[in-house]
Formats: structure tokens, C-alpha cells, sequence
């Protein structure tokens, strides 16, 4: 258990309030290296907020997260930048800067080690790094594209480039928050089936927010159910019940 | 499609909402009263443009065919479009600093007073007509472009301003969140995320105003700031229409080519 831990993500008792309202009630969740681990919730339920607290775009009330083997727990400036430098996130709305290439976004990910003057531009990042970033998008099938504008691709393409950039931050944890919902069902298959891979063959521990049940079923290992902030729903994918999604869902549908 | 039961016969209710045509009638009659006073306001009267038909075809037969004497006319003309060229030219780029400073102090969620300072600041840069602005400068400098130049950077400070400001309020945050996660650096970030997205539409804009400003340059010279303007308005005085007329030809060409330059540009620029 432990040694599966120390290159996963364990979160224990996560907590955050929003203006006297609590999002998350106490949130445990640990991803293995290697399991793809899927979150659904109604919306609202706290799986974005989750995800955010990991990667410090929010800022949890309380709780121990621990990334890739290190606690965030009192680290603070650099040493907490390197710790969380190990986990990486995707969004829906993919964020990449559209008018530049594929290989310059990808490069942006791996930026952090570098000295301000190999970083300000891409014509000064060094080459190891756009090596780095050609191995990184050649891993989500994209080495063809590389010199392509970021926004002239489909969208399936360039949720698999800002893929790329995670790898290329040298994560071993992939967060995702609903990288899906903006494609089409094909392009949606491809990234699931990406992340699946990079889970199973390359030892990341991925956990994805899918608002589609079907996804979650057919692409993850495990899943986890929010509600109103609190996982009540902790399940082999295999053993997802009809009566499962019901609850999930059931302040939102019903 | 034929699956699905419509009930039939249901009746629309009613928008409960006061009676509006009243309102309608009260804001046409205003309108039209408002009309009437400006038309008399402005001496409006078809009769007089009908009556005196023959100043402007006497006007037109001097114009044509325009003097294109080289050596007394045209060369000099080109001459003063360059510096009206120069004067809309430095009256934009010398602005770009001030507009940069205002815009980025300006744009919502900074410090609440230095954005209204800011603000307050720009707007009234923005309403002081640039025309006004030369006359002040006039009193300093003296008659000449460099009134005009300072006009400009002045009024155009503002409107800039303004326009980098919303430019930058609307760029979407999600990249720099990303390269945040990623661990980059405060500077990092800017560069490689904030910069890439706000330059091309902040370039945009500048020459969009470099356009704006060239055409007002010309009017500065109708009122003593040099260049074609100033031209234009000697030709008039001395009722030199056929001269007149090969100025306001070459003011064509000029307000054309820059109008081209300046879309092309932009044009590549949005992708
Ligand atoms: N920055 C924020 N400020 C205030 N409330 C927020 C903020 N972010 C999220 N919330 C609230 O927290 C709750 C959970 O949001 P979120 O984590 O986005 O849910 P989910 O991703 O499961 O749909 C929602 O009620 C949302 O309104
Ligand atoms: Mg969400």
C-alpha cells in the first residue's frame, strides 16, 4: 500500500469553504500509479474544487495532500512549486495559447526548471527541451503536427497536445477535469483511451472528472462518487449499478 | 417526432404588460419636435442648396481639370502629405507608453482608486477634442506639426487607453492558470501565456488608431498644424480650386493606402 503510494496521489480529509459554505466536507481520494481513477458528481457536488486544491489554483481549509510520494504539508514558495510540479492538469476548456505552435505549448510545460533567459520566448527555450516536447506530443500521436498552430487543430487534437504538455512538466500525476465534455463522441473515445494508456503502459496515476457514466464505466479502473462534497461512492468500474448513478444524480435529475 | 402528443387548442396567455403604444406615440411626437427645432437650429433649407446651384457648378468648372503643375503643385503636396503622414505617425507611437501605463492601471480588479484615477484620466483625455488640444499646444510651441504631434498623443492617449484596457480585461485566464500548475514562474507566465494572447489585438487596435489619426492630422492642418491641411485650407482662401482639386485627389490616394495598409495588417494579425 504504501509503496503504491509514493509516486501516486493520496488526499486525506480535504476541506474548503466558500464564503461560509462548505464545498468539501473532508474529501479522502488516493490514485495508484498506473489506475486511472474516474470522479462523478452532480454538478456542484466539489469534484473541480478537488482538483484545484491539488494543483494550488484553490486553496484547501484543511487536509494533508500528498503528490508523487511528498506531503504539501508545510512546504511553502519553491520547495511547494517543485512538490506540486509532480502532479499535472487538464481542463475542459483545454488552455492552450492558440497562436502558437503545438510544440512551443508543449514546451510552456516543462518551462519551470528553466532561467528566465532560456524562458522568456520560445525561440530561446534549449533544445533538450524541445526534444523533451517532440518525445512528449510523438506520445499522444501528434509528432506529425508539430509545427501546426495550436488553434488550428480539432479539439480532440488539442486536448492531446495540452496532454503532451502535462508529460512534459514531468508529472506523474494527471489530473483531468472534464476533458471530454467539449468533443465530439469520437475525439472523446481517443483522449479517454490516451489517458487510459498512460495510466496502464506509462505508471501515471490519472484521476479524471467525466459528467458521462458511460465513460467512466468504459475507459476507468475505479470510481468515486462525490455528493454534496463527501464521497459516498467508491467502486470497482465493473461493479457500477444502475441504482449508483441514480443517487449520484439524483439532486440534479430528479 | 409523431411520436410526441401536443395537447391541442391551448391558448397563449397573456403577457400581463402595460399598454405601450401610448409610450410609442409620446417618443415619436418628441422626436419629431426635437426635429424641427435642429432644422431650424441649423438653418436647414433645402431652397437655399437649390437656389444656389450655380456657386457650386462655377466651383466644379474651376476645379476641373485639377492644376497638375509639378515643380508649383504636386510636389509640394506630396511633401506636406508626408508630414501629415508623420504628424499621425508620431502623434500614435509616442502615445503608446502613457496608453500602456493607463490601460494597465486601469483594467478592473487592481487597486479601486488608482483604477478610478485612471479611468478619470482617460476619459478626459478622450473628451478634450484633439482640435482643442492643438490650440493649446499652439500657445507653447507656436503654429506648426509639433502642435499637432502633441494634439494627438494627448487625445489619443485616452481613446488607447481605453481600448488596451477592455482589450486586456477580455483575455481568458485559462492559459496562465495552466502554466501556473505547471510551476512557472510569475514572468514565465506573462511571457509565454498573457503576452502571446493580448499583443495581437493591442496591435490591432494601434493601427486601427494610426488610420484614426493620420485623417485627424489633416484636420489639425485645416486649423494651423501643417502638412496637406494646411494646404487645403491656403487653396481655399486664395480660391485656387483646380489647385484644391489636386489635393483633395492626393488626400484620396493617401486616406486610401493607409486604410489598405492598415486592414491588411490587422487582417493577418486575427489568424
Ligand atoms: N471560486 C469560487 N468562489 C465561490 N464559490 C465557488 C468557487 N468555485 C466553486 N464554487 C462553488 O463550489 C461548489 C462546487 O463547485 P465545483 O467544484 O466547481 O463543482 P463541480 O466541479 O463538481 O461541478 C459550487 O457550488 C460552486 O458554486
Ligand atoms: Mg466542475
Amino acid at each position: 500500500m504504501n509503496t503504491l503510494l509514493d509516486t501516486g496521489l493520496a488526499v486525506r480529509g480535504l476541506r474548503k469553504s466558500y464564503g461560509g459554505r462548505e464545498v468539501l466536507k473532508g474529501v479522502d481520494l488516493t490514485v495508484a500509479p498506473g489506475e486511472l481513477v474516474a470522479l462523478l458528481g452532480a454538478n456542484g457536488s466539489g469534484k473541480s474544487t478537488a482538483l484545484r486544491c491539488v494543483v494550488g489554483l484553490a486553496e484547501a481549509d484543511a487536509g494533508e495532500i500528498r503528490v508523487a510520494g511528498t506531503s504539501l504539508r508545510g512546504l511553502s514558495g519553491a520547495e511547494l512549486t517543485r512538490a506540486r510540479r509532480a502532479a499535472a492538469m487538464v481542463f475542459q476548456q483545454i488552455h492552450l495559447v492558440r497562436r502558437r505552435s503545438a510544440l512551443d505549448n508543449v514546451c510552456a510545460g516543462g518551462i519551470a526548471g528553466l532561467p528566465l533567459s532560456r524562458s522568456l520566448s520560445p525561440v530561446l527555450f534549449p533544445r533538450e527541451l524541445r526534444e523533451h516536447a517532440m518525445a512528449c506530443l510523438d506520445r499522444v500521436g501528434l509528432a506529425d503536427r508539430a509545427h501546426d498552430r495550436a488553434g488550428s487543430l480539432s479539439g480532440g487534437q488539442q486536448q492531446r497536445v495540452a496532454v503532451a504538455r502535462a508529460l512534459c512538466q514531468g508529472a506523474r500525476v494527471l489530473l483531468a477535469d472534464e476533458p471530454v465534455s467539449a468533443l465530439d463522441p469520437a475525439a472523446a473515445t481517443q483522449v479517454m483511451a490516451l489517458l487510459a494508456e498512460l495510466a496502464h503502459e506509462d505508471g501515471l496515476a490519472v484521476a479524471v472528472v467525466l459528467h458521462q457514466p458511460e465513460l467512466a464505466r468504459l475507459h476507468a479502473d475505479r470510481l468515486i462518487g462525490l455528493i454534496d462534497g463527501e464521497i459516498r461512492l467508491s467502486t470497482p468500474a465493473a461493479l457500477l449499478s444502475e441504482e449508483d448513478i441514480a443517487a449520484l444524480y439524483r439532486g440534479e435529475r430528479g | 417526432m409523431t411520436a410526441q402528443r401536443t395537447r391541442p387548442g391551448l391558448s397563449v396567455p397573456r403577457r400581463n404588460r402595460k399598454p405601450f403604444y401610448l409610450g410609442v406615440v409620446v417618443v415619436v411626437c418628441l422626436l419629431g419636435a426635437a426635429h424641427v427645432l435642429a432644422g431650424r437650429a441649423t438653418d436647414f433649407s433645402p431652397g437655399a442648396l437649390v437656389d444656389g446651384w450655380h456657386g457650386m457648378a462655377d466651383f466644379l468648372a474651376e476645379a476641373f481639370p485639377p492644376k497638375l503643375d509639378w515643380d508649383k503643385v504636386v510636389q509640394p503636396a506630396l511633401e506636406a502629405c508626408l508630414v501629415t503622414l508623420a504628424i499621425g505617425l508620431l502623434g500614435t507611437t509616442l502615445s503608446v507608453p502613457g496608453a500602456l501605463l493607463l490601460a494597465v492601471l486601469g483594467m478592473r480588479g487592481r487597486n479601486p482608486v488608482v483604477y478610478q484615477v485612471s479611468r478619470s484620466i482617460m476619459s478626459f483625455l478622450r473628451a478634450v477634442p484633439d482640435v482643442v488640444f492643438a490650440l493649446i499646444f499652439v500657445t507653447a510651441v507656436g503654429l506648426g506639426p509639433f502642435a499637432g504631434v502633441l494634439a494627438l498623443i494627448c487625445h489619443n492617449m485616452g481613446v488607447m487607453g481605453k481600448l488596451w484596457s477592455e482589450a486586456m480585461e477580455e483575455i481568458d485566464s485559462g492559459p496562465a492558470d495552466a502554466l501556473r500548475v505547471a510551476g512557472a514562474r510569475e514572468a514565465q507566465v506573462i511571457a509565454n501565456a498573457v503576452l502571446p494572447a493580448v499583443v495581437p489585438s493591442l496591435v490591432g487596435l494601434l493601427l486601427y488608431r494610426f488610420d484614426v489619426n493620420v485623417r485627424a492630422s489633416l484636420v489639425l492642418g485645416l486649423v494651423g498644424a501643417g502638412g496637406i491641411g494646411f494646404l487645403i485650407n491656403q487653396s481655399i482662401k486664395l480660391f485656387q480650386f483646380d489647385v484644391l482639386a489636386t489635393y483633395i485627389l492626393l488626400v484620396l490616394v493617401l486616406i486610401i493606402a493607409v486604410d489598405l495598409l492598415s486592414a491588411l495588417v490587422r487582417r493577418r494579425l486575427n489568424d
